[in-house]
């Protein structure tokens, strides 16, 4: 992601940890202070654009789950992390192409919420590629279901889109795929995936298990990680039950 | 019909079959063993579930002549191992509530194979209510023997059935490695080893379906194979057969060229007797999910 090598991106990893903490705060009913305040308050605003563009479209969970207020300066910090880490060119193997897709959450939810993107290439950009050719065929629902999770921010509210709607359709090899991702203890996916399960859900979607158990399984079982909390926040808010 | 998956059954069984004949010798009972049977899971459990996959690939008449004569030969040595019903008569004369003797003598009785005396002790100990406590799949298990002797006046099977840990259809997750077997073995009884898809209850037909992919997959990726076989077995009893051609392969692909299927991914032991004791029970239950999926795909 920058020239520094791994150090820098396991900076930016941690930088993300962090700010996934501070969304989830905004969850917990404190003070969210926005994304602006948040990259002011680092060390190294670098590595804090740099967590902007891994947390994704999760950076407006509280926009659009919570309402919370999106102010111009916001707007501007992920304009200037799709400027200091430029979106991916042609998505040419699964992990550009995962990232193209982040990218267009990203920019599609900004756009909805600001009536701007983050530039005009991002902004108005059609979906990167095919639902397919990210996910590839449901039948083979363990491998599906690991695309499905890399995909998570797409699963908020006023993404919508060819990836949404194609996982919309495949509620068995989801749930599949989430009950295979608890079963390996693979808690991380599983509570990515989870935010999907809730999203069907909550569009009324038939599926074969318990959505709101399988939070709860999660909750109870998969640590304190502030990513992992912050995608069972999303899905429980989905699922209309109280923060844990 | 899956021409790959039939052919994978196929070889799992025979080769399955093959080294259980070759080995039955190192099966038997030690001499002067009396109906007590000092510790029951050594040679008798081994011993009926040889009997159990005897009777299936007589009753489901797909193996080959060699694996046939194979399995003929397997139940006379069994039967004549628990001489001739005698053995069996004598523990449930000995122990009325217990359940062992009517659940191997079913499998005998499957093939043709009756002593009268038995059955007239088992008729007697079904009508007093006799029976010791046991795990609800295990009353399955008994309810499908007494239903495969001729015996009793019938069970509530829905009853018996709600009981079980299938039965409660809990969240696809709540399960672990021993309850793995017990679904299993529900689904075994409930439709007599594949004979009565049709008698699964639909919904819990549809929780399986929905979700024994999930349960091969996880259990496959730990090198479980006996209990992979098993669910292999599950998918082949459903309503609508499942039969994934990549687990088969993998099924096929762990077994040793000699026919011996590993319970897991350890080690296997070298020395006969200890290989065999250890072994054993993967193998047979290969050779009856080899057996079943390819009688399932021959009439479907």
């Amino acid at each position: 992601m920058t020239t520094d090598g791994r150090i820098a991106q396991l900076s930016i990893a941690d930088a993300a940890a962090t700010l996934a903490g501070r969304i989830l705060d905004a969850f917990h009913g404190d003070e969210f202070t926005g994304l602006a305040d948040h990259v002011d308050s680092c060390a190294d605003q670098v590595v804090a654009l740099g967590a902007v563009r891994l947390v994704g479209a999760d950076v407006f969970a509280p926009h659009l789950l919570l309402s919370r207020p999106l102010a111009g300066r916001d707007v501007a910090v992920v304009a200037d992390s799709f400027a200091y880490f430029p979106a991916v060119g042609e998505p040419d193997t699964h992990e550009r192409r995962v990232t193209a897709w982040r990218d267009w959450a990203t920019a599609t939810v900004l756009t909805r919420l600001a009536g701007t993107g983050p530039d005009e290439a991002v902004v108005f950009a059609p979906p990167p590629d095919t639902a397919s050719a990210v996910l590839g065929p449901a039948d083979a629902w363990q491998q599906w279901s690991v695309h499905v999770a890399q995909l998570s921010p797409l699963a908020l509210p006023e993404v919508g889109g060819p990836v949404v709607e194609a996982v919309g359709r495949e509620g068995k090899a989801l749930a599949r795929g989430a009950v295979r991702a608890v079963l390996r203890r693979d808690y991380v996916n599983a509570a990515r995936l989870a935010r999907w399960v809730a999203l069907l859900s909550h569009s009324g979607t038939r599926l074969p298990l318990d959505p709101v158990l399988l939070v709860e399984q999660i909750r109870l079982h998969g640590g304190t990680g502030p990513r992992l909390l912050l995608d069972l926040a999303v899905a429980r808010h989905q699922l209309g039950i109280e923060p844990a | 019909m899956s021409t790959a998956v039939a052919h994978a059954a196929h070889e799992i069984s025979s080769r399955a079959i093959t080294w259980l004949h070759a080995n039955r010798h190192l099966g038997g009972f030690p001499s002067e063993t009396t109906a007590d049977l000092g510790d029951p899971d050594s040679v008798y459990k081994p011993l009926s579930e040889t009997v159990l996959l005897s009777s299936l690939v007589l009753r489901e008449g797909v193996a080959g002549p060699g694996e046939a004569q194979h399995a003929r030969e397997l139940l006379d040595f069994a039967w004549q191992q628990v001489r001739e019903g005698d053995l069996l008569y004598e523990r449930q004369l000995r122990h009325s509530v217990l359940t062992d003797p009517l659940e191997t003598y079913a499998h005998f009785a499957r093939s043709g194979k009756r002593h009268e005396g038995l059955e007239e002790l088992l008729a007697h100990s079904a009508a007093l209510g006799a029976l010791t406590e046991v795990m609800p799949n295990r009353r399955l298990a008994v309810a499908n023997a007494r239903r495969i002797v001729g015996i009793g006046d019938g069970e509530d099977w829905a009853e018996l059935t709600r009981v079980t840990w299938l039965g409660a259809t809990p969240q696809p997750w709540a399960i672990d490695w021993m309850t793995g077997y017990c679904l299993t073995h529900t689904v075994f009884h409930l439709t007599d080893w594949g004979a009565r898809p049709e008698d699964m209850p639909e919904d819990l037909a549809d929780y399986v379906a929905t979700w024994l992919p999930v349960w091969i997959d996880i259990w496959s990726e730990v090198e479980q194979w006996d209990l992979v076989a098993e669910l292999l077995i599950v998918g082949v009893c459903l309503p609508e057969p499942l039969f994934q051609e990549a687990d088969w392969k993998r099924l096929a692909g762990v077994q040793h060229a000699d026919g011996l299927v590993p319970r897991d991914g350890a080690p296997v032991d070298d020395d006969p007797l200890q290989r065999f004791s250890d072994q054993q029970h993967p193998t047979i239950v290969a050779a009856i999910a080899g057996t079943l999926a390819l009688s399932r795909l021959l009439s479907t």
